[in-house]
């Protein structure tokens, strides 16, 4: 995991026709195929039916006729982005807003600890095992139950507040978290909870990856701590801090589990404060039944996501590439 | 340059794919369901309305919620007598769990491929009759014991208000809450519970005593109910919408009104029990299941609840049990009304088993499975006889929900009401963070704007064709 493999030789082989490719390789070809297809049905039909959807008004009244149901243009993307009226348009807007903080908050929290901690992790100290597997213990948490558990922590006279005003005294008085701006840090703070072992554990690999003679040698000419790591740590473990990264970008917008589970397991509304692209759109197209309006809002964030995968991509491409 | 082109593709891919997940695509993901607490997962296959018999037998295949702890089990114990005495017919129930349901009924109401017969919620009849996918029970409901069987609050549930005089479902049960009150605490605070819940005033004013009353040395609040994050934020505002003379759609079963100045007084009147001391602010974040367990625990002095809570009670705590009793829900300046929820039971128009379907509810709708059914479940039975036998009389708590039966009433049965209650349930919910003090002190003006803003939204969806 610490570097992008190459995945074969075929780069320099001459050129030769496709048909050339597949009669050669076709054994492989072959052992790929059933997963090839299964890909296709999965991922790729979903999506175009998805893209579909947008352009259809897709109702309770027109569900019965799905891809059939009337051709609408680009009313459903009008609706969610520019009509005052819609059910969708102000809840689709704030929660694109939070979804925004809550992804650059997390992405840059989670990597920041996972970093720190994996940093800690590669030093040897007693009892290193055992701190390595208690702080994986928030990955084998399904996210489901985390989302139901901080959800009674968080309540105003939950265990979170217990601590911080009845233990340590440092809030005069019991807050209630699930409610108004707050919110979003109490969505944030599980999710980044669950999410720093896995990058962690990522990160430990790539550190353990980096030659102990760099570091030695750096040593020998004088660099400090910080200076080794700026100058050996940061760039050798910038292929997996990319993944990290993208990793990062597409979970935290996708976020769901977590939020949905916190507010009454689906019941509730996280609030405008709180309420996030996935359960915004969960919410119109499962809850009020806005099928067309919750497609078109699916493929805005589809291409939002596309774009950043591009600015990531040109960020890090050179990072993505081994040198044999 | 090729690996460079490898990884962007499975970049790009994942970016694309993760929305299918949470977005258009997730209605193929929820096709089988959990039995309850028997433990076993069953597919709910889309194949069960095939024409199915087995030798000589007719396999009768129905969809039921887990109405109770063992949901297959119970069923089929209440279904006993009738298996014995219809040795033609065999009845193959699977559990659906409320969550999933929504998204296995309208597959199966869009594709024609679903079960025999179906439970449906009193909020979902409406819509997937709309959908086309329900047989017209009207001509054989005499054989359910005519119209005049049922609850009378219970049948408009059945049919798609001003759209005809069709019935698609029969009443199965009710679902409808009452107050639930310490006798102790009522005693030690001068509160006489035959009297002092009968009116809006007389009930705050009790609960004005109630809530300084120490009972061994501890005080609990007056009232718990749960606030925004919970299945039943609707039901709990309900009755004092109507009781100060507002409603939720006007009589062109178009226009919401729950922004009208009588919903707005009900709304105004039942929240403010939480700023004026009255009700636990707390108890807001919980829902109703946490503000059971704590009223099981002794943590309140009265809460309104389900008659399921009476069987709890009776199980969990015995001896807490003696000492609470049930009251209606309070008059209202313009009426008493209580909630009527439940389900009903529908047959599919695509049911090949139909003869045999009605021979099932014609049985289900007797008093006698009707009893049997609701002492496994907890809810309240929804024929009318029921209520003449030693169900109500050998459990004192009953009696308030049998009184209570006079002043139930379900919600508009329009097709749209369903996918407008999630609004509902987010405006109430920006209600009660105006309370909490989410947007600075409470004001009521805000209260309005929220209403207002609720009801231009399901306006909007109820104008929907």
């Amino acid at each position: 995991m610490t570097k992008v493999q190459k995945v074969s030789h075929t780069n320099k082989t001459p050129k030769k026709g496709l048909m050339y490719q597949i009669k050669k390789n076709k054994l492989a070809y072959g052992l790929i195929a059933p997963a090839l297809v299964a890909m296709l049905i999965i991922h790729v039909i979903p999506i175009v039916s998805g893209i579909c959807m947008s352009f259809l008004k897709l109702n309770q009244f027109t569900l019965n006729q799905f891809l059939k149901a009337p051709f609408i243009g680009f009313d459903n993307y009008k609706e969610v982005l520019l009509d005052p009226n819609s059910t969708m348009r102000s809840g689709f807007l704030d929660a694109f807003r939070n979804t925004a903080i809550f992804s650059v908050s997390c992405s840059i929290l989670v990597i920041s600890i996972g970093l720190l901690l994996a940093i800690l992790l590669n030093r040897k100290f007693r009892f290193q095992g055992l701190a390595r597997t208690l702080l994986m213990t928030p990955w084998v948490v399904p996210s489901f139950v985390v989302g139901l558990l901080w959800g009674f922590m968080w309540q105003q006279d939950g265990v979170i507040n217990r601590i911080i005003v009845d233990v340590l005294h440092i809030m005069p008085e019991k807050t209630y978290w699930l409610t108004g701006p707050k919110v979003l840090i109490a969505i944030m703070i599980p999710t980044i909870w669950r999410t720093v072992p896995f990058v962690m554990l990522m990160l430990l690999a790539g550190l353990q990856q980096i030659p102990v003679d760099y570091y030695e040698a750096a040593e020998i000419d004088g660099a400090n701590a910080w200076q080794q790591f700026r100058n050996i740590t940061l760039p050798l473990l910038r292929s997996v801090l990319s993944i990290q990264i993208l990793n990062g970008i597409i979970n935290y917008i996708y976020s769901f589990n977590i939020v949905a589970m916190m507010f009454g397991h689906g019941a509730g509304f996280p609030g405008k404060y709180g309420d996030l692209l996935m359960t915004n759109i969960n919410r119109n197209s499962f809850q009020i039944w806005q099928f067309g309006a919750g497609a078109a809002a699916t493929v805005i964030v589809m291409i939002c996501v596309l774009s950043l995968v591009g600015v990531w991509y040109k960020i890090f491409q050179n990072d993505l590439v081994v040198n044999d | 340059m090729k690996k460079k082109l490898i990884l962007s593709l499975l970049a790009t891919t994942l970016a694309a794919t993760s929305v299918v997940g949470c977005g258009s695509g997730s209605t193929e993901t929820t096709t089988t369901s959990s039995k309850g607490e028997t433990g076993t997962t069953v597919s709910a296959s889309p194949d069960a309305a095939k024409d199915t018999t087995s030798g000589d037998k007719t396999v009768v295949t129905m969809w039921i919620m887990p109405n109770s702890g063992e949901a297959e089990a119970d069923f089929m114990t209440m279904l006993e007598p009738f298996l014995e005495a219809n040795p033609d017919i065999e009845v193959q129930p699977t559990v659906l769990d409320w969550g999933s349901a929504w998204t296995k009924l309208t597959t199966a109401a869009t594709s024609g491929e679903g079960p025999d017969i179906t439970q449906l919620g009193t909020t979902q009849i409406a819509a997937i009759a709309a959908m086309g996918a329900l047989e017209d029970l009207t001509p054989v409901y005499e054989r359910f014991g005519g119209e005049a069987a049922f609850v009378d609050a219970t049948l408009p549930t059945t049919q798609i208000l001003g759209a005809g005089e069709e019935r698609y479902a029969a009443p199965w049960f009710i679902d409808t809450r009452a107050l639930f009150y310490r006798k102790d605490i009522c005693e030690a605070a001068g509160v006489d519970p035959t009297k002092d819940f009968e009116t809006w005033d007389s009930f705050k004013a009790a609960l004005t005593k109630m809530k300084d009353v120490e009972i061994d040395g501890v005080k609990v609040p007056a009232l718990g109910m749960p606030g925004k994050n919970d299945w039943n934020v609707i039901h709990n505002y309900a009755p004092w919408i109507w009781g100060a003379g507002g409603d939720f759609i006007a009589e062109d079963n178009k226009t919401s009104v729950i922004n009208s100045d009588e919903a707005f007084k009900g709304v105004k009147f039942y929240t403010e029990l939480a700023t004026e001391g009255l009700m636990s602010m707390p108890a807001l974040e919980k829902n109703s299941s946490e503000i059971e367990a704590l009223f099981n625990a002794g943590e309140f002095a009265s809460m309104f609840s389900g008659a399921y809570e009476i069987a709890t009670l009776r199980k969990e705590q015995p001896e807490l049990a003696e000492k609470v009793g049930t009251a209606p829900i309070p008059e209202g300046p313009e009426g008493r009304y209580a909630f009527f929820g439940g389900s009903g039971l529908s047959v599919f128009k695509n049911s090949k088993n139909k003869e045999a379907a009605y021979r099932v509810l014609e049985y289900l709708m007797t008093p006698d499975a009707q009893i049997a059914y609701q002492e496994k479940c907890g809810n309240l039975p929804a024929v009318k006889a029921a209520f003449e036998t030693e169900f109500v009389t050998r459990e004192e708590m009953r009696v308030a929900f049998k009184e209570q039966l006079q002043y139930g009433k379900a919600y508009p049965s329009v097709a749209g009401w369903g996918p407008s209650e999630t609004l509902l349930q987010k405006g109430l919910s920006n209600v009660w963070d105006n309370i909490m003090g989410v947007f600075g002190p409470y004001d009521p003006a805000k209260t309005q704007e929220f209403l207002d803003q609720t009801a231009s939204e399901c306006t909007t969806i109820y104008s929907q064709q």
